[in-house]
């Protein structure tokens, strides 16, 4: 997003005064395979999901299972916000959830594969802890066995 | 690694390995069909792995033009009409459209209501009475597990949803997401009918329906 100074101020002022953690540590791992090795995946808040899969609702802190063999064609979203546009992202998935290009990595020989399994949530929400909360130790626990790199992708 | 849309937010949050990228809210990646954007944005953030320790948070070096809003116009932001053609109608003036979209991609982002496209003058009808101030308004194909407003919502979305795609037949070649926003909010019927809906669940007291009333139009 443009910095925030550039931004009209009824936007600036309501990113700056939303509620946002501060952490005073970070916790750090370095990679343990070479990036040709690694599996990757994606962790998006972007509220996507299968059709047919149950639709987010407000403050809603559950996760969507998204199989990375998913094509375009088997997502929709259903994000409560209407905060960002969403003509590019009906033409092209991949400015949200770049499952094309990582594809491409894989055949490059840049990455070493898509994980079995992407993940997403709702973004924006008032309470920002609570999917951590909800779903947190789950999704770690799945990600910890299936990939050696994760993706965060916000909307 | 993340990527991050907000830079004053990223740098209290301090994720272990973080791209700060210039694009507006929904693009994390960068515009729509630029393949190479998007690899420029994969790289410099899988290029952060290499960082011996962190937390590592670093501005997209790729070349970006800025121009247009950091996220979506609103209808707040554009000026209503009022056309006069019924939204039922319009709306299945739309689906036509819409069904090329869906010959020409095989794909939609349609799908979350439930209901199928065919069946969404059902679905205004349902959205005027709710916007008429009708008190027991609701839809016989919203599911038992589903509560109204929710499901009012979902069927908002779908509406959007298909006339985004009727738009990407319709309208302009690479039209800013800003202009299409124009139309929906200025030339529509159904955008008009929206503002309405908008505008009746927010005169209610319950906080729930006039963060709704924010969700649909605002």
């Amino acid at each position: 997003m443009p910095s925030l100074d550039r931004l009209p101020q009824i936007n600036r002022t309501a990113l700056l005064t939303r509620p946002v953690e501060v952490h005073h540590d970070t916790p750090f791992a370095p990679l343990a395979v070479p990036l040709s090795e690694a599996r990757l995946a994606i962790v998006t808040t972007a509220g996507l999901h299968l059709k047919g899969d149950r639709p987010f609702t407000a403050e809603d802190g559950s996760f969507r299972v998204i199989p990375s063999s998913a094509g375009e064609a088997e997502l929709v979203q259903s994000h409560t916000s209407i905060g960002f546009e969403r003509a590019s992202q009906a033409r092209d998935i991949n400015v949200v959830f770049p499952i094309d290009r990582l594809r491409e990595l894989v055949e490059r020989g840049a990455l070493g594969a898509v994980a079995a399994n992407h993940y997403s949530l709702l973004g924006a929400q008032q309470d920002s802890t609570r999917p951590a909360a909800v779903s947190g130790t789950e999704l770690a626990k799945r990600l910890l066995g299936e990939a050696d790199v994760v993706l965060l992708t916000p909307t | 690694m993340s990527i991050s849309l907000v830079r004053e937010h990223t740098e209290k949050l301090r994720p272990s390995r973080a791209l700060y990228v210039p694009f507006p809210f929904g693009l994390p990646f960068g515009r729509a069909g630029d393949v190479d954007e998007q690899h420029r944005v994969l790289r410099e953030a899988l290029d952060l792995l290499r960082e011996p320790s962190g937390p590592v948070l670093r501005d997209y070096d790729g070349p970006y033009e800025d121009s247009g809003p950091g996220g979506a116009l609103q209808a707040s932001q554009i000026d209503a009409s009022d056309p006069e053609i019924d939204v039922a109608n319009e709306v299945t003036l739309m689906r036509r459209y819409y069904e090329q979209w869906l010959e020409r991609e095989g794909k939609s982002t349609v799908g979350v209501s439930g209901v199928p496209p065919v069946r969404f003058r059902g679905i205004v009808r349902f959205l005027e009475a709710v916007a008429g101030g009708q008190q027991d308004a609701d839809h016989r194909e919203r599911p038992a597990d589903v509560d109204v407003w929710t499901f009012l919502r979902l069927c908002v979305d779908d509406l959007k949803a298909m006339y985004l795609e009727a738009r990407l037949v319709t309208g302009p070649p690479n039209e800013l997401p800003e202009d299409t926003a124009r139309w929906f909010w200025g030339e529509t019927a159904l955008g008009a009918l929206l503002r309405r809906l908008r505008d009746r669940l927010d005169e209610s007291d319950d906080p729930a329906l006039k963060r709704l009333a924010f969700g649909i139009a605002r």
